[in-house]
């Protein structure tokens, strides 16, 4: 079935409601899924992904372990890049100064995919970034220059031992000086694919036109998890919304 | 709807029906066939039979005498056929991308069969009955922006220029459903009694509008679009300034006589509403007191007053200093109205994308000095107090239905929906401001980290810090908050008329009454219906 983005936000909204998440929260996670999945990117089999943890366990967010002028560590507690995505990015944020870039580790947390969603929101308030993780057996690539609405999303061999469920990210006024500052955290091995911002944004306008191919189960999770913010009707209820 | 109005009257769109099958009950499927401006549409009506005892306005009902689906482009069989097997069950049902809105109405049962009936019997409608109730049929609802697998306002706006302005296609649809429901007067008349049959008379058509039903629904819309609400209120706010910036050097006699008219205009409009809501009438009752005193005003002093410089200025001080908070509003409607060439321009700067962000950056401080410089109402209210937290929102299994519950009686308090704004910066404030005397000198980013509960309501109080009027400045969930007010706010930017509240949860009101026909596009347009009063029949 087809829905449209707004509808998918609306109810994307309502079910991470329903699992639990505050509104902030469940802004920011339904911009990611709605995103990732009008972009090309698999949102909805990486938001099944998710649900599974989600659906075990009350909202966790990351901790801050580790903190200097312009590096961070946080520590996600086995959580999805839903719940701690943009506490990250905001966070790398505060550590940019003038002339210089900040760096920030993610550690123990899941669905990293989702966070380039949250790139490319702070990008539109002139930041740049670079970050990369481990997936399977290469690694992941994504960055975005200030102002940009779309990212560069490459996937390279991997070189260096990275922790399974961890992501870096990179923050800086413009990408020279973010590779300038962390060159060496900056090195790729042999490039395997890209997925470019034209195959992005052909996606994107595919699901303004037509809308949004949905699985009809994935919907009806959706509403299930939806029908926990619901209140049962009864005859005096309904005097609650008019005579 | 008079932006929409003015468009289609100028830009003279081409509209006829491409489908008209009614059987002689009234009964069948109509599809209109739109030549707009930038593009081609089409309205698709169906017609069913309602038990009268099934009526019922609410976003629970299941059954409406009319459904509707405005669609781009030209409909084929195919696609009219699948319309036909969805747009009858409205929320039940699915629709695609092609429909931009889908919406259904409910006859009136005080004038449909009446005027009908008065048709086929060879006489126009009494007026005075037509103004009791102002329409043939209501709305109940008007559905947009992506519900149900429309298109989604990004594709409306981007791509049909024709409804590029936040909600000009459901006005549309509304518009399309005053035009059926008087061909469809017509054609009932003439089916019962060929003989005998008249047309509905011009000017009473122009009188005739459409009803609308809204209820608490559409109050989430308004709180949680404050940036959107903001744009619209400081459009109108800009366009009184600019008025008032015009009369700096005095204004025309002519310019004076004609702010004289419309205020006589509006006291007799506003004697014409017919409701049984005693607050409204004594409200009606008071503006037209006060806006006599504006006509015995003008009358004497008009003279004098073209000559005052900023003489729209001392009105609307005077106003504020003696008058009630309605009649200061229509006067600034009537001010506004007078200068069409100086406001008309920003019916194009009321959209705005509704996007809450936090500024990580920013100190711990300076949000405490946000939210008692910008949300000091908000920490004025007395939470502690039981009536402060006397209701609460929340969603009903029932369509979700948004409705109101009384708190620690009615069943749902858990589950509350996050609309108490003023109670949400409240605990914010409090929590922002113990963290700050800990940890002092830290930023927002630290903050969230610490309080990831409050990433919402900070993300809200950073960006409206930059606006003027997006949030309303009440308390939500006191136990005597008034909705029709918040609905009466939005439904005024849609430019209805004539409310009429049915409880302090839902209003009825009436739309397009005194809006040019179809017939009249492409003619000069007459822009002055936006306080309809009854026609004088130049001929019976």
């Amino acid at each position: 079935m087809k829905v449209s983005k707004n509808e998918l936000m609306a109810s994307l909204k309502k079910a991470f409601e329903g699992l639990g998440f505050q509104p902030g929260d469940y802004h920011n996670a339904a911009d990611m899924v709605v995103w990732l999945e009008t972009h090309g990117f698999d949102g909805f089999s990486r938001l099944e992904a998710a649900l599974d943890y989600l659906n075990t366990t009350a909202p966790i967010h990351a901790d801050l372990v580790q903190e200097d002028a312009h590096n961070s560590v946080l520590d996600g507690k086995g959580t999805s890049i839903l719940l701690c995505g943009s506490e990250a990015i905001d966070l790398i944020r505060t550590h940019v100064t003038p002339g210089f870039s900040a760096g920030l580790e993610l550690i123990n947390c899941y669905n990293r995919t989702f966070i380039i969603q949250q790139l490319v929101k702070a990008a539109q308030r002139n930041y740049a970034f670079v970050a990369y993780w481990r997936q399977l057996d290469y690694c992941v690539k994504v960055s975005i220059t200030e102002g940009a609405e779309l990212p560069e999303y490459e996937t390279f061999t991997v070189t260096e031992v990275l922790e399974p469920q961890s992501l870096r990210v990179f923050c800086g006024a413009d990408l020279e000086i973010i590779k300038r500052q962390y060159a060496g955290h900056l090195e790729f091995g042999t490039l395997i694919e890209t997925y470019s911002t034209s195959e992005m944004l052909a996606c994107y306008q595919a699901s303004v036109e037509h809308g949004i191919e949905i699985d009809e189960a994935l919907w009806q999770t959706l509403d299930d998890l939806v029908a926990r913010i619901l209140v049962e009707s009864t005859e005096s209820s309904r005097a609650g919304a008019g005579d | 709807m008079r932006t929409l109005v003015r468009r289609m009257v100028v830009e003279n769109w081409q509209i006829s029906s491409s489908v008209f099958d009614l059987d002689e009950q009234g009964y069948g499927t109509v599809v209109y066939q739109i030549e707009a401006n930038y593009g081609t549409f089409s309205y698709v009506l169906f017609s069913h039979y309602l038990d009268p005892e099934n009526r019922n306005d609410r976003v629970i009902a299941d059954q409406w005498d009319l459904t509707m689906a405005l669609c781009e482009g030209t409909v084929d069989t195919e696609q009219l056929d699948f319309l036909r097997n969805n747009v009858p069950k409205q929320e039940a049902g699915r629709v695609d991308s092609r429909v931009l809105v889908l919406s259904r109405a409910n006859r009136s049962a005080r004038t449909f069969e009446y005027v009908v009936n008065e048709l086929a019997n060879g006489h126009q409608p009494n007026v005075d009955v037509i103004a009791e109730v102002g329409y043939l049929y209501r709305t109940t609802a008007a559905y947009g922006s992506g519900k149900l697998g429309m298109a989604d306002w990004e594709k409306v706006r981007t791509k049909h220029r024709d409804f590029a302005r936040p909600f000009a296609a459901e006005m549309f649809t509304c518009y399309m459903l005053r035009h059926f429901s008087m061909q469809q007067a017509d054609y009932l008349a003439a089916q019962r009694a060929p003989n005998s049959a008249v047309f509905l008379h011009e000017d009473i058509k122009r009188y005739i509008g459409i009803g609308n039903s809204t209820g608490l629904g559409m109050a989430p819309f308004l709180i949680n679009h404050p940036l959107l609400i903001n744009q619209w209120i400081e459009m109108r706010e800009t366009a009184l300034a600019t008025v008032v910036a015009a009369s700096e050097s005095g204004v025309d006699e002519a310019t004076l006589a004609r702010l004289d008219v419309a205020t006589q205009r509006v006291i007799q409009h506003l004697g014409e509403i017919v409701t049984a809501d005693e607050r409204q009438n004594n409200a009606n009752l008071l503006l037209r007191e006060e806006l006599q005193l504006l006509h015995l005003w003008l009358e004497e002093q008009g003279a004098v007053l073209a000559s005052n410089q900023y003489v729209w200025s001392s009105l609307t001080q005077y106003a504020e200093q003696h008058w009630h908070i309605e009649t200061q509003e229509v006067i600034n409607t009537l001010l506004i109205e007078l200068y069409p060439e100086l406001v008309d321009g920003f019916e194009e700067q009321m959209g705005v994308e509704e996007s809450h962000q936090i500024t990580p950056e920013m100190p711990v401080a300076d949000l405490i000095e946000i939210i008692e410089d910008k949300y000091e109402w908000a920490l004025a209210i007395d939470f502690s107090k039981h009536e402060s937290m006397g209701v609460f929102w929340y969603r009903s299994q029932e369509k979700m239905e948004p409705r109101l519950g009384q708190t620690n009686i009615d069943m749902g308090m858990e589950k509350e929906m996050s609309l108490a704004v003023g109670r949400l910066v409240r605990e914010c404030y409090d929590q922002i401001d113990s963290y700050n005397q800990a940890r002092g000198q830290q930023n927002v980013a630290h903050f969230i980290m610490q309080n990831p509960a409050y990433s919402g309501i900070v993300a809200r109080i950073q960006t409206m810090a930059q606006s003027h009027y997006g949030d309303i400045r009440e308390n939500l969930v006191h136990a005597d908050v008034l909705p029709i007010h918040l609905l009466r706010c939005k439904l005024s930017f849609f430019g209805v008329s004539k409310f009429d509240p049915r409880s302090r949860l839902w209003v009825r009101n009436t739309m397009f009454q005194g809006a040019p026909l179809i017939s009249d596009f492409g003619k000069p347009l007459v822009d002055d219906w936006q306080f309809p009063i009854k026609p004088v029949l130049a001929s019976r």
